[in-house]
């Protein structure tokens, strides 16, 4: 469905320098120099994938969605969508294509949302009976009819989003990029989002992308994570693929009687505290129960605890 | 057969764009009436700026008919029509770009399937169309009742005034929008917006006819595209013209068409590779 290939985008930034004196040398010379805001990245999403793109703010996350959705022009490389280059055939393109911003809308503050919504069914030169339909199965998952009337700059930014993914959706897309789509939000209207990802994710097989900062949304939603950093892709695969890659080792938590902490054969000893002991054991060499069983052998034990490395461990490292 | 289909295809195809275009008008004729305060500022200037332009004309004529073949007639019609002129000729694309550059919501601009220059003159078009009733009919009003009823000489004059008007509003939109590229680049610029807005009224004639100008100026002023603007329409409305200078007049306007809508559509696809969306 989308095929990335050696994407790269540099910006040219001004350089700016300090204080009131840099200002004034600003307004006569300035140096710019160049930026690579992404640098050669390649991927394929199949039809039907849900995405996730995570990374560190300014990480590119973002540049890559813009590229892959015909607003921004590469500096090099391509993006084909259902077979088309997607700088050569925008107008094209973008008809199968539907974007929501989270920190921007493309409703129209002057408007009420059913005018945004005709606005955007002329654009696309949806049919009335069609755009009548998606609008009832939009209602279905969302509730969305009950906003029609109202005009948006009324609206709360739970309904605002609503109304953005409706307005998305409109001409049926078959890719749907999210970026950020749950910034801000509550946990009803985060829960209504994820349900409608899903949902239209199922119904209408559409592929799905999106950025995000919230590590619930991804392992709510998201077969595939690619973690983006300084541009270039760490990782790409699926959740446990990267966590089993990243991180192969469980950590055993252990409460003993006493402060006298025994060490085992297979785990490492990585953190006492008081009674409590931390031992680090690889996922691949050995299992928890086996090494309860030869620490119980040797000191009674009050409490057990199991430690999957968390998402927010895995990412930190991804990161770093 | 085929040759028909595919004409007929290619005739629903084009009805279908023109239809998206008309859709951006009415949508923008909409919004144009959300915003009344604006409406009531723009009456007031221009009331001030054709009342005191009237008098300038009445104390200037005091002791003459006529100046140059000029009567104090003509040049009180003259500036009520260039003040209804002015309305009709409202750009409002340069604010449209920058606005869209510094929000950063030319991104949502960028991402719909139409060609983003054709949806700002359709928006631009709606502006104007509710402009008709906002400011032109009280403008009208006003300076006729308080200066003079601008009616033409005859009809004739009244229909070539509506062509050459036709060629100005197209010189007047495309330096608009050329001008209003620079927001691609820079990306502050309403100060130059002003500065702009406000040469153009002073070198188009449109206060001043440009015949009432030194000879070295006018000769500067009849090479630039500004005095096709404003004053060559007006002058044809108040009968200030003969045969040789319209044909000439509306050659000269056609080939500033021409010669700026190449250049935006040059300029149109450079701009649009170079996009920068600001905040994330």
């Amino acid at each position: 469905m989308i095929e990335v290939k050696n994407l790269c985008k540099e910006y040219h930034v001004v350089k700016k320098e300090e204080g009131i004196k840099g200002a004034l040398k600003g307004l006569v010379k300035r140096e710019s120099h160049k930026i690579a805001a992404v640098s050669n990245i390649n991927f394929n999403i199949k039809e039907g994938e849900i995405v996730g793109f995570i990374g560190p703010n300014g990480a590119g996350k973002s540049t890559t969605i813009k590229m892959m959705s015909g607003i921004l022009t590469p500096t090099s490389g391509e993006v084909f969508i259902d077979g088309k280059d997607i700088t050569k055939h925008r107008k094209e393109v973008v008809r199968n294509i539907g974007v929501v911003f989270g920190q921007r809308t493309q409703l129209n503050w002057d408007l009420r949302l059913g005018e945004t919504f005709e606005l955007l069914r002329h654009i696309y030169q949806v049919d009335k009976e069609q755009y009548l339909k998606t609008l009832d199965t939009m209602d279905e998952i969302l509730g969305v009819k009950e906003l029609l009337d109202k005009p948006v700059r009324q609206m709360s930014l739970g309904q605002r989003v609503k109304g953005d993914l409706v307005a998305a959706m409109i001409h049926s897309p078959k890719v749907l990029f999210l970026d950020e789509p749950t910034i801000g939000l509550d946990v009803s209207s985060k829960y209504a989002l994820r349900k409608f990802i899903k949902e239209i994710n199922e119904r209408r097989g559409t592929t799905i992308i999106l950025t995000t900062h919230d590590l619930g949304d991804i392992q709510e939603l998201c077969d595939r994570i690619i973690i983006i950093n300084n541009g270039s892709i760490m990782e790409d695969g699926n959740l446990s693929g990267i966590v089993d890659r990243i991180a192969p080792y469980k950590t055993l938590i252990i409460q003993y009687f006493d402060e006298k902490i025994p060490e085992v054969e297979g785990a490492e000893l990585i953190e006492t505290d008081g009674n409590v002991a931390k031992y680090r054991f690889m996922k691949s060499e050995t299992t928890a129960a086996k090494l309860i069983e030869e620490l119980s052998a040797k000191k009674p034990i009050q409490d057990i605890a199991v430690e999957e490395t968390g998402i927010e461990e895995i990412i930190r490292i991804a990161y770093s | 057969m085929s040759s028909k289909k595919t004409s007929n295809k290619f005739i629903k195809n084009f009805k279908d764009k023109l239809n998206v275009y008309l859709y951006v008008y009415k949508i923008q004729i909409i919004r144009s009436m959300a915003y009344k305060f604006d409406v009531y500022g723009n009456i007031i200037m221009q009331t001030i700026i054709m009342i005191a332009t009237a008098y300038f004309w009445k104390a200037l004529f005091n002791s003459a008919d006529s100046m140059g073949g000029v009567t104090v007639d003509t040049m009180l019609t003259y500036t009520v029509v260039s003040s209804m002129v002015s309305v009709l000729l409202t750009t409002n694309v340069e604010w449209r770009i920058t606005e869209s550059i510094k929000k950063g919501t030319i991104a949502i601009d960028m991402m719909r399937p139409v060609n983003i220059f054709k949806v700002f003159f359709a928006e631009n078009l709606g502006a104007i169309t509710a402009l008709i009733f906002q400011n032109l009919l009280p403008i009208f009003i006003i300076g006729s009742l308080i200066i003079k009823v601008p009616v033409p000489n005859n009809l004739q004059d009244g229909l070539l005034f509506i062509i050459s008007l036709i060629l100005a509003f197209l010189i007047n939109w495309y330096l608009a929008v050329i001008f209003g590229m620079w927001g691609f680049k820079v990306i502050e610029m309403s100060a130059l917006i002003q500065v702009k807005k406000h040469l153009l009224r002073l070198l188009s004639g449109s206060i001043i006819p440009i015949w009432f100008f030194p000879n070295w100026l006018r000769g500067i002023l009849e090479c630039l595209p500004f005095m096709y603007i404003y004053q060559m329409p007006i002058s044809i409305y108040v009968g200030q013209y003969t045969s040789d200078s319209l044909r000439k007049g509306l050659m000269v306007q056609l080939m500033w068409v021409v010669i700026l809508f190449v250049t935006k559509n040059y300029l149109e696809k450079r701009v649009t590779k170079s996009v920068m969306i600001q905040g994330g």
